[in-house]
């Protein structure tokens, strides 16, 4: 009898697994083969590349709720087609990914791992809510020019810290001024608790007060547990003809929307949203009630733009990592990896810290269809490279463009300062 | 402070949020008082139930209605199968370590959902949301009219069944003293089973009622158990219709809280404060303890 208790525990316990597994529909297939043409990246010679490998690293956040590992890991796929097309002179690159869970000590240590243990030539890629604020002094100490995502202020104020997204400050200030376009009597900015969102809302307040709109900003607890509320204080905030600016992750984004729905306000009041919003699964979940009527600031050209950069990034994403979604973070993947490339394949003579360092700091007029503008980097005390911005709207389940480039405002003062920079040249 | 009309659309939601808590409430309650387990995977629970559901209809193309009672079920036969498979073992240890393995299974859930759906933006809406009606300027839509009915519906029938059915003669007698009722011939067992298996459907019908009120997403889902406990422990663990309105007057304080913009950030601490505040007021003659009598 008691053999056949635990037999029975044991079965319902395999039958359950079995369901979960069963389940897994989310999944993309495992096959990384297909009968498609490889992609030609870097020298494109279709030559395995066999030589002593050129090292780079790169640090990415990888917690409960938050991880960025996309970014590094399909600038690594990026980095597996150059090496399949030559490498670098024949020399392929190794990437190594360290990840960390937003303790300052670990990401310290990472970076002196990467940078005096495993002697990577370079960091490209690197992605974490604190690796900015935590490592920018010992980068510029040991003369290291970073190709992040930025997330952290320090990523757009320090001199070895130079950026392809433009963050959520610029990005705030990007939703705010689509607002303003469509006429809005006042502003209103709703963001999630978290520390850091007094330095997002600074240059939202400025862009507001230059078009003598009045505002109003709000703070939300995530997960968000009352978002019909959440929506309705936005919109009663916001009044009549009055806009709604939302900082928050898509599933939070979600809730307030479809809240907003559900209760009939989202022709209350017009919507922007950050950069987070860009993606076809939030634009699929809202439903075509939303159509044209969220307006959402995009850093990158949407996954399905034409150009030869969104085709390789397309290419290369689905013969190396068909894992990883289309989307802004893989976008930006690419694209580092991509500026990464250039740099290397611009070093003559020896490949060490130094020489790839310095040519890292020299790109200029990095030009991709991926952003709006040509990239770079150069000597300066702050990098803000991608100031220029596009707003995508949903359209039946997909984000459609809205408004074409436009230069984030000079208003806010790090914007103005970076727009001398660039044209000291 | 507003003016009273913009609290209006306020006191909708938090009665429909309210409902919902009761329903939930009154669940963990009705377990506690039989098996003496306090299920904390309560949230967990409705969760997966309401992404099982949203994965049959959104990927496997299943009617809705078909998926919403797989969700009631998924809830009822996973809270079963825990029931069979910890109840026995644990049967005898303390209240609290009950309540901590109820933790275990609500973080393996939590795990699974992670895996299995990632943490991409989804929404399900229930087609009773798109039946709504406005009263002056506010909206109000049948899925927080059900959400509010099924609340106090649930209670009522529930503290009926305890009283007038000899099951809920049995489950009573059960919450008084485990052993003279086993003594007595009742099969404890089949209750409890009973109990894990009403109790798991009503975690499953507050998950999906949520996952529309709230939104799809594991961790709120999973957590917002919280509001429900603080309902439940307000009734201290017993009183069927304490638990109804606690949960309600919770929801109530939580959303008119909402729209006071000076005070609005600190709204999720309303459970906590609520229950500190009855238990403080109630506590003020007596001893409180959550441990079972005469075991």
């Amino acid at each position: 009898m008691r053999r056949n208790g635990v037999f029975v525990r044991l079965t319902l316990v395999l039958v359950a697994s079995t369901a979960l597994a069963a389940c897994n529909s989310n999944k993309s297939p495992g096959s990384t083969t297909d009968s498609t043409t490889a992609p030609k990246c870097g020298a494109g010679t279709g030559q395995k590349a066999t030589g002593e490998p050129i090292k780079l690293g790169a640090i990415a956040t990888k917690q409960p709720g938050t991880d960025f590992t996309d970014i590094p890991n399909m600038a690594k796929a990026f980095f597996d087609c150059v090496n399949d097309n030559g490498g670098i002179n024949g020399r392929p690159i190794q990437y190594l990914i360290e990840t960390e869970q937003t303790d300052p000590g670990q990401v310290a240590a990472l970076a002196k791992k990467l940078v005096e243990s495993d002697k990577v030539l370079g960091i490209v890629g690197n992605t974490s809510i604190i690796e900015c604020a935590v490592n920018h002094g010992y980068y510029e100490q040991q003369g290291f020019y970073i190709i992040d995502s930025g997330i952290a202020p320090e990523c757009y104020s320090t001199p070895n810290s130079a950026a392809v997204n433009m963050g959520p400050r610029y990005s705030v200030d990007g939703a705010t001024q689509y607002l303003i376009r469509q006429g809005v009597k006042k502003l209103v900015l709703d963001q999630s608790n978290v520390p850091g969102t007094g330095y997002i809302e600074g240059g939202f307040l400025l862009i507001a007060k230059d078009a003598g709109i009045p505002t109003e900003s709000l703070k939300d607890n995530v997960p968000i547990q009352d978002a019909n509320s959440v929506a309705l204080k936005a919109v009663q905030a916001a009044g009549k003809d009055g806009g709604v600016v939302l900082n928050f992750t898509p599933p939070e984004a979600l809730k307030i929307l479809q809240a907003a729905q559900q209760q009939g306000l989202q022709d209350s009041v017009k919507w922007a949203c950050s950069t987070p919003c860009n993606t076809d699964y939030l634009a699929e979940a809202l439903g075509p009630q939303w159509n044209g009527k969220l307006g959402v600031n995009a850093e990158l050209n949407l996954t399905t733009a034409a150009g030869p950069d969104s085709e390789l990034y397309r290419a290369v994403q689905k013969r190396y990592a068909p894992n990883i979604p289309l989307g802004s973070f893989s976008q930006m993947g690419f694209v580092e990896a991509s500026i990464a490339v250039k740099a290397l394949m611009s070093v003559s003579g020896e490949f060490t810290a130094k020489s790839v360092n310095e040519a890292i700091k020299n790109i200029k007029d990095f030009k991709t269809d991926i952003l709006c503008k040509p990239w770079y980097y150069g000597n300066a005390p702050l990098h803000i490279p991608n100031n220029t911005d596009r707003t995508v709207v949903p359209q039946d389940g997909k984000m459609i463009e809205k408004e074409g480039c436009f230069p984030i405002s000079e208003v806010d003062p790090a914007i103005a300062q970076v727009r001398q920079i660039e044209a000291a040249g | 402070m507003p003016e009273w009309q913009n609290f209006q659309p306020f006191i909708v939601s938090g009665l429909a949020l309210g409902g919902v808590y009761s329903l939930s409430g009154v669940g963990m309650v009705v377990l506690y008082r039989t098996t003496g387990v306090l299920n904390l995977a309560f949230g967990a629970v409705g969760a997966m139930g309401a992404f099982i559901a949203w994965s049959l209809v959104n990927t496997y193309g299943w009617p809705e209605a078909l998926a919403y009672l797989v969700c009631v079920g998924f809830g009822a036969v996973i809270s079963l199968v825990y029931g069979i498979l910890a109840g026995p073992p644990l049967a005898g240890r303390d209240p609290l370590v009950k309540a901590a393995a109820t933790i275990g299974l609500a973080l393996i859930l939590l795990g699974a959902m992670s895996w299995i759906w990632s943490d991409k933006a989804r929404s399900l809406v229930l087609p009773t949301t798109t039946w709504r009606y406005s009263v002056g300027e506010v909206f109000i839509n049948w899925t927080q009219i059900i959400a509010l009915a099924l609340g106090v519906l649930v209670t009522l029938a529930t503290a009926a069944f305890l009283r007038r059915t000899g099951l809920g003669t049995a489950m009573r007698a059960l919450a008084n003293d485990r052993e003279i009722t086993a003594a007595l011939g009742v099969p404890v067992r089949r209750v409890e089973a009973i109990t894990w298996l009403v109790s798991g459907a009503l975690a499953g019908a507050a998950g999906l009622l949520l996952s529309n009120l709230v939104g799809l997403d594991a961790a709120t889902l999973t957590f917002l158990v919280i509001s429900s406990l603080a309902a439940a422990l307000i009734a201290r663990l017993r009183s069927l219709v304490v638990t109804l309105l606690a949960g309600i007057v919770i929801g109530l304080v939580n959303a008119m809280v909402t729209p006071i913009f000076s005070i609005s950030s600190y709204r999720d601490m309303t459970p906590f404060v609520l229950a500190a505040v009855a238990l403080l007021f109630l506590s003020r003659h007596q001893q409180i303890s959550f441990a079972r009598r005469n075991r």
